[in-house]
Order: C-alpha cells, then structure tokens, then sequence
C-alpha cells in the first residue's frame, strides 16, 4: 500500500473509532434484567439459569451448549466421511490439507510422548482436542436458548461448565490410568495414582481458562460502551487463542502423562 | 455440592463425550488416518520399488560390465587365435607354394634337359644328315647332271603308271 493510501486508512479508522466510543458513551444503556455481578456469579454457578433437558431434567446450559456441539460435530464429520473422505487425493486440497493436518498433529502428539503405547492415545486426544476447540469456538456463534426462567441466554462453551470441565479432567485421569494398566499392570496404577492431583489440575484449568473468557466476554457485553471494536479483539481473537492454547494444553498434558505411565520398566542387570 | 457440581450431569457430560468420541472416531479420525497410512504404505512401496529397481539396475550394469569385460577378453583371445590360424594358414601356403614352385621348376629342368637332350640328339642326326649330304654332294659332283636326269625320269615315269 502507498504511503498516502496508508496515512488516510489510519486517520479514517481513528475516526471512526473515536465517533464509535462518543456514541456509546452518549447512547443510553439498555434495561438489563440482571447485574454484572449476578451474570458472572451465574456463569460461575449456574445457580439461576437453568434450561430443561426435554422436560425430564434441569441442567446448566453448558450440558445443552455440549449436545448442540456433539450435533454440529455429527453433521460435520458426517458429510466430511460422505463427500469429502472418498474423494481425498494424493496430493491435498486445502480442507484436505486442515483434516490431515489436524490427525497428523494428534497422531504426532501421541506417538512423541508416548512412543510406546499410542493407538488409543491417538484417537483419545484427537477428540479431546477437537472437542475443546470447537466448543470453545461455540461460544462465538450465540447460540440462543430459553430458560425455566422464560429468559433467552446466549449458549455458553459446554466446558465453562464445571460439570464438563470435571468430566474431561477426569476422562483423561482415567484414560492415563488404564494406559499404564494395559502397559505396566500394578506398576502402571502405581505410577497413574502418584499423579493424584492431576484430575483436579486438569478439570479447574480448563474450567478456570474458559470461564475467564465467558466472564470477560459476559462483561464486554454488558455494557454498551465496550461493545464497539472490543469484540473483534475479545469476542474473536481471544476465543480463537484460548481455544487453540486450552485443547493443546489438555491434550498435550495428557499425551505427556499416558507416555510416563506406559513407558516399559527396564531391566537392571544384576 | 460447592460451585454447583452435579454428578448427574457430569455423567451426562461423559455420555456425551464418548458418543463424540465415537462420531470423530468412525467419521473422521479413522478414515482419514487409513488414507493417510495407506499414502504412507503407499510412498514406502514406490521407495522400496525405486531403490530395489536401482539396484537391480546396479546389478545390472555391474553385471553387463563384467560381461562385456569377459567378451572383451573373449574377442582378444579369438583375435589372437584368428591371427595364429591366419598364420599357420599362410605359413601352410606359403610352404605350398613352395613346393609347388620347387615342383614346377624341378618339372621345368626336367623338361629343359629332355629338351636339351633332344635337341642335341637332333642336331647331332641333322649333323649327321649334313654330312652325309655333304659327302654325297662331294661325291656325287660330277655326275650331278646325270642324276638330274635320272630323278627327271623317274619322275615322268610315275606320272605315266598313274
């Protein structure tokens, strides 16, 4: 780009941004039913917004975020296994080239810190990594519900909800646990439960990482000012980040202990 | 339970998840790690192809070098035999013709000393005859004219018998 076109492109967007925030803060804030302070606490504990699970059931709406994903994921995979898979090439296309490149870095990940025992690693976490990945990324699309309240929410990630949180933490606890039992046996179980607190670890990181986001998200919405430009960067930017970080990080931790429980004792000669 | 912790629906999260693992499995991850293993299998057999051709053509060369070397040696030694054999065969046709011109020559003396012999003898009766004639002509002088006469006479008389 020019210098000139360059010059004029930063002064227009400047102005732009500066118009944007004297009418936000001139504008008035809309009627909110609930204050910051009781939406975060809700997001927290899900104490008040409940939604119901095909009448028979109360549940967070993170457990509905979770099915409404496993839906998404099901289509996905679906039409990719019907009219993608049976016409891949030799040489990749660019959906081809991400499907691949994402088994592939899985695979890696597996093979690498777990190079003894890895078939089911490999499988185990390309889930896991998709999974958080893309409910991650599902808080973006806002997806509305009601509530037994009668109040419409947007969804949230399924794993802001501790309940997910716990269950993926302490999935791959067991995952750890059974690969050093298949691998070491007493050994094995001895050495997965040395690790005692991962579970813990594991399910608060991740409920933790992502509930930050929903909070700040949940904050930037709330008030009118901050809606202009600030979600471009937090709504987008920093969802797609935390997205990518959390699903390496879960499953790279996972990768890591499934290759220490089930790496084979050597034999000391005597 | 604190922070709203519900085992029911950490369960429910749990059933959830393993019918999301068994989608990603059966759609997504299994098919697409068989291509991508079959592609692998796939490069690692025209690798193995390439370098068992390469070898063999190695062989190959190695061994029609080796050839070629041997029928080097081979026209070397057929050359050298043909040269033997041309040379007998000269040194053999050579010594015929030297008998035959020995043959020839020994043939040719032969025949010039009959001839010489011949001759001799020839010119020794023509000699001969010479001389004869010659003392005969001596001899004979004076009564030449009579003989003329007398060979006239025979001569006509045997015209009149025939």
């Amino acid at each position: 780009m020019p210098k000139e076109k360059r010059k004029r492109f930063f002064i227009i967007t400047a102005l732009a941004i500066i118009v944007l925030t004297i009418l936000s803060a001139l504008a008035r804030p809309p009627a909110h039913h609930e204050a910051i302070g009781e939406v975060m606490r809700d997001a927290v504990l899900h104490e008040t917004n409940k939604i119901s699970l095909l009448g028979l059931l109360d549940v967070n709406p993170g457990l509905i975020a979770a099915f409404t994903v496993t839906g998404i994921v099901l289509v996905f995979s679906v039409i990719a296994r019907i009219f993608v898979i049976p016409r891949f090439k030799t040489v990749p296309g660019r959906f081809q080239l991400l499907l691949e490149s994402a088994v592939g870095f899985f695979e890696d990940l597996a093979k690498s810190n777990s190079p003894h025992r890895n078939t089911f690693l490999g499988s185990y976490v390309f889930a896991a990594g998709f999974y958080i990945f893309v409910s991650t990324l599902f808080e973006l699309i806002g997806f509305q519900a009601v509530t037994t309240n009668g109040t419409i929410i947007s969804l949230p990630a399924p794993l802001s909800d501790i309940n997910g949180a716990i269950m993926l933490g302490c999935l791959s606890y067991l995952v750890i646990l059974s690969g050093g039992i298949a691998q070491n046996g007493i050994r094995g179980v001895g050495l997965a439960l040395k690790e005692f607190s991962l579970p813990v670890s594991m399910s608060f990181r991740m409920f933790g990482a992502l509930l930050s986001g929903a909070l700040v998200t949940e904050m930037v919405y709330h008030y009118t000012h901050l809606s202009y430009g600030l979600p471009v960067i937090v709504g987008v930017l920093f969802t797609l980040l935390h997205a990518l970080i959390q699903a390496y990080v879960l499953t790279m931790l996972t990768s890591l202990f499934y290759g220490e429980v089930t790496e084979p004792k050597e034999k000391h000669k005597k | 339970m604190p922070l709203n912790i519900d085992f029911q629906q950490i369960l429910l999260h749990l059933l959830n998840f393993v019918i999301l693992f068994a989608i990603l499995y059966f759609f997504l991850y299994g098919p697409v790690k068989k291509f991508m293993d079959d592609r692998t299998e796939q490069y690692k057999r025209m690798d193995e192809k390439a370098r068992k051709d390469a070898e063999d053509a190695a062989s190959a060369k190695s061994e029609y070098e080796t050839r070629l070397a041997e029928v080097g040696k081979e026209i070397d030694k057929e050359k050298k035999a043909a040269r033997r054999s041309i040379a007998e065969q000269t040194e053999k046709s050579l010594y015929a013709a030297k008998r035959e011109a020995e043959r020839i020559i020994d043939q040719a003396n032969k025949k010039a000393e009959t001839d010489r012999e011949r001759i001799i003898e020839q010119a020794g009766e023509d000699i001969a005859d010479m001389v004869a004639d010659a003392t005969e002509k001596l001899v004979l002088k004076s009564s030449a004219s009579e003989s003329y006469d007398s060979f006239l006479e025979a001569a006509l008389g045997g015209e009149r018998n025939e």
